[in-house]
């Protein structure tokens, strides 16, 4: 599904990734964790292809093809998602609106027909369902006045309706409530497929109780420190990161 | 006087006995006053306050053509509907109404709209208001529409009259290098309410002006919505002078839309005269290549109670170039105004450029007066957003685009023309040149 050789990447000439490797196979979950500011979004934001990070080095495979070669969009549109986190606020613009042209430009891509209206909120009401989404939240700007929590969701919702084959969440359980939390690895545990990936960043275990991981990572520095599996997350959870940074350097 | 001003001044003495056929002395005798003005005063320059940022050349460097027949063979019409719109539509070629083309049929009694050239041949009483008034015009540019005005529309509502349709004024400039001058009055009588259109349409490349005077006056408790939708297409400048009165509790909501044409001023003055009186007015313009786009606002509160809200939303690309100036005059016993005023613009190329400036004059206490103004770009972090989701570059500006307008877009209740000035916007902007 996604294959990270010896990546390295800056921003305004600071390096950030210091030669990253990552192999997440087909139906799998992988947990990506490190302190603040170790790189973990920037990884997310190389990866989804966000303007201003020059990739420096290593290459990167998604489902057959130089995903570093491809535009953000033609990235989403091949199915891969990015779930921001710190979502973007985006005045005079409905949700629904964005959520239509994002879903037709995708099956467009595929080859399918786009949805007509009618047909698209017949979709969208049973995937804002699904997230415990009230109904009007459709019809507001795009994230505009939405809380914390309510981004995060809505960012889930995306996701839902999207169906990517590799999402990325990005701290998507930062900032939300138990019921929220819930919800968010529901969403993710029925996108668990065997033509589905899903890489999730955080800094909590507790969600990784609802999705649980088949590998954990630890970013520090720019670079992979550590990898295992799901008790590695508890073992942070516990010390910190004091101790694998110790044993890395 | 300079060439351009001896050039009309050469072109009335020709033209004008033609023109004033028929007409009462007393309108015969306000187009030698204001072709007198011309001659004496001339044009605005980039010396004068008001026309400071205005590239006037285009404007000024060379007389109009201003021999108007209003007749023409053949016009892409279909073209200039906005699609869905129900109206009555009144065709003007180059400032003449065209009846051929026009589609006037069935207004409701109580509703008169009538064409100036024909009211003014109805006898020297036809025109109560306008044949007394003495002043003078205030620039070269209404004194050039004063002396060689050839038609123009002339609505008038009967008191408590709804108009059931909107009233459509389409205004093709269809010349090679003419100046097409309406004058228009809108009149509304005690709590009439009607909405109207007035489009302003031309095929690119004429080299043609059209400059516009438009008087409306709303009695008491009426209500306007009067909607100035400007897409000339390249080649064609415009000067759209506006000047309403309003009575007490009458409601106005003006929005002009600036969208085409290489240099458009657009001069909107709004008297407040009766207490409770409110308006509202809205901007949206859009500007690519060299286009530029100058609004003058003036709101003058005469009256207590009255409200004003004044909301311009600006795009400019490439090298266009906007000008806002919004003027608010509080005066003396206009207490509890409330006015507030907002101009937004959006640059989409470090090339294009803005000037905005507010004028704040207040000689009441206990009054509400606010006034903002910004200048952005497209945030990248929202571009980036939207192409994350699948949207393609182009889309993805052009509905940030839209999102940035869309508070003003939102108050136009004319849905098939809401939707019309959204298309249109994005055509515009999006449009590879
Ligand atoms: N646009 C930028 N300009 C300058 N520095 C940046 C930029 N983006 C990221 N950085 C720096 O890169 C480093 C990694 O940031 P990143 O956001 O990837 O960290 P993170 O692991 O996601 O942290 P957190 O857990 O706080 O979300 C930080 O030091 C950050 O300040
Ligand atoms: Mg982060």
């Amino acid at each position: 599904m996604l294959s990270i050789k010896n990546l390295s990447a800056s921003v305004e000439g600071k390096t950030i990734l210091r030669g990253i490797d990552l192999e997440v196979g087909a139906g799998e979950v992988h947990a990506i964790m490190g302190p603040n500011g170790s790189g973990k979004s920037t990884l997310a934001s190389v990866l989804a292809g966000r303007d201003g990070y020059e990739v420096t080095g290593g290459a990167v495979t998604y489902r057959g093809m130089d995903l570093l070669d491809m535009e953000p969009e033609i990235r989403a549109r091949e199915g891969l998602f990015l779930a921001f986190q710190y979502p973007v606020e985006i005045p005079g613009v409905t949700n629904l609106y964005l959520l239509k042209a994002g879903l037709n430009a995708i099956r467009k891509h595929r080859g399918e027909e786009e949805l007509d209206a009618m047909d698209f909120l017949k979709l969208i009401k049973e995937k804002a369902a699904l997230v415990d989404m009230k109904q009007e939240f459709l019809y507001r700007a795009v994230n505009e006045g939405f809380s914390g929590g309510e981004k995060k969701r809505n960012e889930i919702l995306q996701m839902a309706l999207l169906e990517p084959h590799l999402g990325i969440l990005d701290e998507t359980d930062s900032g939300l409530d138990i019921d929220a939390l819930r919800i968010v690895a529901e969403g993710v545990n029925k996108l668990r497929g065997a033509d589905r990936a899903i890489v999730v960043v955080t800094h909590y275990q507790r969600l990784l109780n609802h999705i649980v991981p088949d590998h954990v990572h630890v970013l520090a520095g720019g670079r992979f420190i550590r990898s295992g599996g799901k008790e590695l997350a508890l073992e942070l959870e516990e010390k910190g990161y004091g101790w694998i940074e110790e044993q890395a350097a | 006087m300079n060439d351009t001003v001896t050039q009309y001044s050469e072109q009335f003495a020709a033209l004008s006995p033609v023109f004033s056929e028929g007409e009462p002395d007393w309108m015969t005798r306000q187009r030698g006053a204001a072709m007198d003005s011309l001659r004496q005063s001339g044009f605005p320059g980039q010396r004068d306050e008001d026309w400071r940022y205005m590239p006037l050349r285009p404007l000024t460097a060379r007389a109009f053509d201003t021999d108007i027949t209003g007749e023409v063979d053949d016009l892409p019409l279909d073209h200039w509907l906005i699609p869905g719109l129900e109206s009555h539509r009144f065709v003007f070629v180059d400032g003449v109404l065209n009846d051929a083309i026009s589609s006037n049929t069935g207004l409701s009694p109580g509703i008169s709209v009538r064409s100036l050239a024909s009211v003014l041949r109805q006898g020297p009483d036809a025109l109560p208001g306008v044949s007394a008034d003495e002043s003078l015009p205030g620039n070269g540019f209404l004194a050039l529409n004063a002396a060689f005005f050839r038609d123009g529309y002339v609505v008038d509502l009967d008191a408590d009259l709804e108009a059931d349709s909107v009233l459509e004024f389409l205004f093709v400039s269809a010349g090679k290098g003419k100046a097409g001058q309406a004058r228009n009055i809108l009149r509304l009588g005690p709590n009439a309410r009607v909405k109207v259109v007035e489009r302003h349409v031309s095929l690119d490349g004429l080299n043609a002006l059209v400059n516009t005077s438009t008087r409306v006056v709303l009695e008491a408790g009426a209500s306007l919505d009067y909607h100035l939708v400007e897409t000339m297409g390249r080649g064609t400048s415009m000067i759209n002078d506006v000047v309403v009165d309003q009575s007490r509790d009458s409601n106005l909501q003006i929005m002009t839309a600036t969208l085409g044409g290489d240099v458009v001023r657009n001069n909107l003055k709004v008297r407040l005269n009766g207490p409770g009186a409110h308006c509202e007015l809205l901007g949206m313009y859009a500007a690519t290549g060299r286009q530029h786009v100058d609004n003058h606002t003036g709101v003058v509160h005469a009256a207590p109670h009255c409200s004003s809200r004044e909301l311009y939303k600006g795009v400019l690309d490439k090298r266009s170039r906007g000008v806002f100036h919004g003027r608010i005059r509080v005066d003396q016993g206009a207490v509890k105004t409330d006015a507030d005023q907002t101009n937004d613009n959006l640059l989409l190329s470090p090339d294009a450029e803005i000037d905005t400036k507010p004028q704040l004059e207040i000689y009441a206490d206990d009054v509400k007066c606010a006034h903002g103004a910004t200048v952005g770009q497209l945030d990248a972090n929202a571009l980036f957003y939207l192409r994350s989701r699948g949207i393609d570059p182009e889309n993805a500006r052009s509905l940030l685009t839209y999102g940035f307008v869309n508070d003003v877009l939102g108050d136009v209740e004319v849905e098939p023309l809401r939707d019309f000035l959204a298309a249109e916007l994005s055509r515009r902007l999006i449009s590879h040149e």
